[in-house]
């Protein structure tokens, strides 16, 4: 018998027997032996990756009434949402902008200041979410540091209408509409979205609310052709676009000074894939990906409604990208692939119209010497247009110990390529007075203005930084499961990331007018580590129960260092005594949980149509940023304190599952902190009904 | 240990009876330090009639640290002044551009730990207004300023090491930049009131 990961490219019809298959278990929270496409970028078992992975399934999704990206994410284990700039998400500890988010395997794009937003991200449509963490440079290249995200949508296995509505708290309006088509060879979707939300407001004594009402529609589409078992044609696209008011007071409290204005931002992606089989063992894909990003703003004085800002940002990305997959044995099968990616950005704070071009090629072997050990090693190599070479190499391995414990470790390199801000921003705020210049724009806007007279003093000479190099991380992670019975699962993973030449704005000049003039630089050296526990347990047909929990050490090694030295210091603000600070008091990185938890009761009752969940999601006190002068985390005053929120939905279905009926409460307990987390709502009650039309065939 | 105790008792007599040969020294007084509260420094003043902001007199407050008190800006000409404060700019009383002898370094360190000024140290001076001994830029003289609350920190365990304006030699640690010194202070605190503690060693040793 073949082992079941033997089979890498399964075809449309294997995928959907095997969903068939997971469908038809009456309850499971993390099913045993899911398909997955992202940790190798080929079709395996979960329960055969030699890398930690979760996946959230679609059911689940439904079960929970999540609507967004961000929604589903916060309640997985070891993930935190982190706000800068947007919704983003934190992986063992790292910032938002060292995790790929991926569709169907390609990129989105349009991260202000290294955020993606996840709220951008409808999951009505997804067949499953995959997490890989741990390094994955080595197959998806720059920004896979800490993981990867992947939201596979659904594809049509018959012919369905879906139609749904959810009302809830802050006038929030969601209404979906999925059509599904299949025949033999030909399959299509479309996906129609519309949210919207009144927002709602911390601070009502002030003009402007805490999240001002917006709007978006989502429309994503999928067509699919077989022309024969060896070739298949697929075609997806995807538009979304939001609008957003903004209202704010550049006055004070006594002399307001109102201004209003709105934002938009319009994401389209078309990925056009043609799959192919030769008789032998190869077989492959060739895909051409495009997506554009493109963020609008305009707000006016609503005194005499002259402008007060414009700005826009544009930012293409279009990479074609060849796959191949030989199978040499059953024992034996190699992954190449080689693409190039074009990308640019225009926008307000560029001088012009910036460019830079990568090209690739990664290779990835699976050697299964014995039915105990599995082996994957690969690497990957990025040939950068402004910042040079970058070769990150994988190995990983899993040994089955007992039928029901398996052991897994693996070691990567991960890298992130400098982005466009960081190598050309132009940007001088007149209000606060300082300028950021990108690396690439620095020695000659500082050359400029000291031929201008404009330079008080040189700190550091750009011409010595030279360029920016990528920001690179060594990992580790060791862990294993234990099936401690068929209703009983145990996941441990231990890891350890070393990052290097992290990129971190610094001061290289200052104006005669005492401004400064700040740049980038490879300057940081950090880690982090900790232990990821998660188990869930079959209490009886209807009821499953899981839990999670991260433990999570981070830190500065620069800061350690000088801690060491004796060269940081700590004021008590009361008595103004000033000590030194020891390695105790360090609290390591700002927004970093030392501890955070889960648990989750799911009941399903699928004679009478019931399901009920209940979940709890713990995150501990973080940094939240320095108040003492040192620029360190140590203060207890500078932490944000640990928080509990519980979510709750239970939904029953109608004339034979065709309308569903759900009903919840997220943030039960109305939870707030308008100081530190004014990103979060309080109670958010809501109803939704869903009705489903299908034809089997 | 009985050794050294022996040694160390031989030694004070030796001490004392050396300071008894010699009655025309006076006694070394240890140099105190003292703590100024609420200094301001050109503050933004608003007018009670409109609550809108004036505005600073854009001069700098200028300051004694042997007499302890302001001196008047019609002084500003003289060596009569150790340090002056506008915002979070402070002068010193030497340069290219002042009528003194002063100069400053940054020490890194805490203020009890500098007993003595190594005699490698340099002192800068304020050479233009862009060029002063102590950098007015946050992170490089004597404050943090955190771009999210718009706050100014003084940087702990950073001490302004100063030649006064006569030559004589101080120490001073900024406490805090606002009103009041408050444990937490927030946007709407009153801001460009010093509180600083400083030593001041009138015997023009650098021995504090």
């Amino acid at each position: 018998m073949k082992p079941l990961y033997a089979i890498p490219l399964v075809s449309l019809l294997t995928v959907s027997h095997i969903q068939a298959i997971a469908q038809s278990d009456s309850l499971k929270m993390r099913e045993l032996d899911e398909v997955v496409v992202t940790a190798t970028r080929t079709e395996k078992m979960v329960s055969a990756l030699p890398m930690p992975v979760t996946v959230v399934s679609q059911k689940q999704i439904q079960q929970m009434g999540s609507l967004r990206l961000n929604e589903v994410l916060q309640e997985q284990t070891g993930l935190a949402i982190v706000n800068n700039h947007g919704q983003g998400l934190q992986v063992q500890g790292f910032n938002p902008e060292y995790t790929l988010i991926l569709i169907d395997g390609e990129p989105l794009i349009g991260r202000t200041a290294g955020t993606l937003e996840l709220s951008r991200v409808a999951v009505a449509n997804i067949k499953q979410i995959e997490i890989v963490k741990g390094p994955s440079s080595s197959l998806y290249g720059s920004e896979a540091l800490a993981g990867v995200v992947n939201i596979i949508t659904e594809t049509p296995t018959a012919n369905r209408a879906v139609f749904s509505t959810r009302y809830g708290t802050n006038r929030t309006l969601d209404l979906t509409s999925n059509l599904q088509w299949k025949t033999e060879r030909t399959s299509a979707s479309l996906f129609m979205n519309r949210y919207s939300t009144a927002g709602y407001d911390f601070t009502p004594e002030t003009f402007g609310q805490t999240v001002e009402p917006f709007h978006n529609y989502t429309l994503q589409s999928k067509a699919e052709h077989r022309f024969s078992d060896a070739l298949r044609l697929s075609l997806s696209g995807r538009y979304f676009t939001e609008k957003q008011s903004d209202n704010f007071n550049v006055g004070s409290v006594q002399m307001p000074n109102l201004v209003s204005g709105e934002g938009s931002i319009k994401d389209l992606n078309f990925n056009p894939i043609l799959h192919f089989k030769t008789s032998g063992s190869l077989s492959g894909r060739v895909s051409l990906y495009h997506s554009r990003y493109r963020t609008d703003a305009s707000s006016r004085y609503l005194s005499d409604g002259s402008l007060f800002e414009e700005s826009f940002f544009n930012q293409t990305f279009l990479r074609p990208e060849t796959q191949l997959i030989w199978l040499f044995s059953s024992k034996h099968n190699t992954t190449f692939g080689t693409g190039m990616v074009q990308e640019s950005v225009e926008a307000t704070r560029y001088t012009k119209r910036q460019q830079f071009h990568t090209v690739y090629a990664f290779a990835q072997h699976e050697w299964l010497p014995t039915e105990k050990w599995h082996i994957i090693a690969g690497g990957r190599f990025d040939s950068h247009s402004v910042y040079g070479a970058q070769f990150s190499p994988k190995l990983s391995a899993q040994y089955q110990l007992t039928p029901k414990i398996a052991l897994r470790a693996s070691a990567g390199v991960g890298f992130k390529a400098p982005d466009f801000r960081q190598l050309y921003l132009n940007f001088v705020n007149t209000a606060a007075g300082y300028s950021v210049f990108g690396t690439e724009e620095v020695s000659r806007m500082i050359r400029e203005l000291q031929a201008q007279g404009q330079i008080g003093e040189v700190f550091f000479n750009p011409e010595v930084a030279g360029s920016l190099r990528a920001e690179r991380s060594l990992s580790w992670n060791f862990g294993g499961k234990w099936n401690a019975s068929e209703r009983t699962l145990f996941n441990i993973n231990f890891f350890r990331n070393d990052i290097r030449d992290l990129i971190e704005s610094q001061v290289f000049a200052r104006r005669i007018n005492g401004q400064n003039i700040f740049s980038y630089r490879n300057l940081s050296r950090v880690f982090t580590q900790g232990i990821e526990i998660d188990g869930s347990q079959q209490l009886s047909d209807n009821i499953c129960l899981s839990a999670g929990y991260q433990l999570l050490f981070t830190g500065d090694k620069s800061v350690i260092e000088r801690i060491d030295n004796g060269e940081i210091f700590r004021r008590d603000p009361v008595t103004l005594l000033t000590s030194r600070l020891s390695r105790s008091d360090y609290g390591g990185l700002f927004g970093r949980s030392r501890h955070m938890a889960n648990a989750k009761i799911f009941y399903e009752n699928k004679a009478k149509g019931w399901t009920a969940n209940l979940r709890a999601i713990y995150r501990g006190r973080y940094g939240l940023g320095d108040r003492n002068g040192n620029l360190v985390l140590d203060d207890p005053s500078e932490y944000v304190k640990g928080f509990v929120t519980v979510n709750v939905a239970v939904s029953k279905t109608f004339l034979r599952e065709r309308l569903r009926l759900q009903a919840g409460a997220d943030n039960l307990f109305n939870f707030t902190n308008m100081q530190a987390i004014p990103n979060m709502p309080g109670r958010l009650l809501w109803t939704s009904l869903h009705f489903q039309l299908y034809s089997a065939n | 240990m009985k050794n050294f105790a022996m040694l160390l008792s031989s030694a004070m007599l030796a001490l004392a009876l050396t300071s008894c040969k010699e009655d025309n020294v006076t006694p070394v007084q240890p140099v105190v330090t003292e703590t100024v509260r609420d200094l301001p420094a050109d503050p933004v003043r608003i007018d009670p009639a409109t609550g809108r902001p004036l505005g600073g007199t854009n001069r700098f407050t200028l300051y004694s640290l042997r007499e302890n008190r302001i001196v008047a800006n019609s002084d500003s000409a003289t060596n009569k002044w150790d340090i002056g404060l506008r915002g979070t700019t402070l002068i010193v009383n030497g340069g290219a551009i002042r009528s003194g002898q002063g100069g400053a370094f940054i020490f890194t360190g805490l203020f009890d730990e500098l007993k003595e000024i190594p005699a490698t140290a340099t002192f800068r001076t304020d050479q233009s207004p862009s060029d002063l001994a102590i950098p007015n830029a946050s992170g490089q003289g004597w404050y943090n300023y955190n771009s999210q609350t718009h706050l100014i920190t003084p940087i702990p365990g950073r001490v302004i090491v100063l030649r006064t304006g006569d030559g004589k030699f101080a120490k001073v640690e900024i406490l805090s930049y606002y009103k009041g010194a408050p444990a937490a202070p927030t946007s709407t605190s009153e801001s460009r009131h010093y509180t600083f503690r400083f030593s001041f060693q009138p015997d023009g040793s650098r021995k504090f």
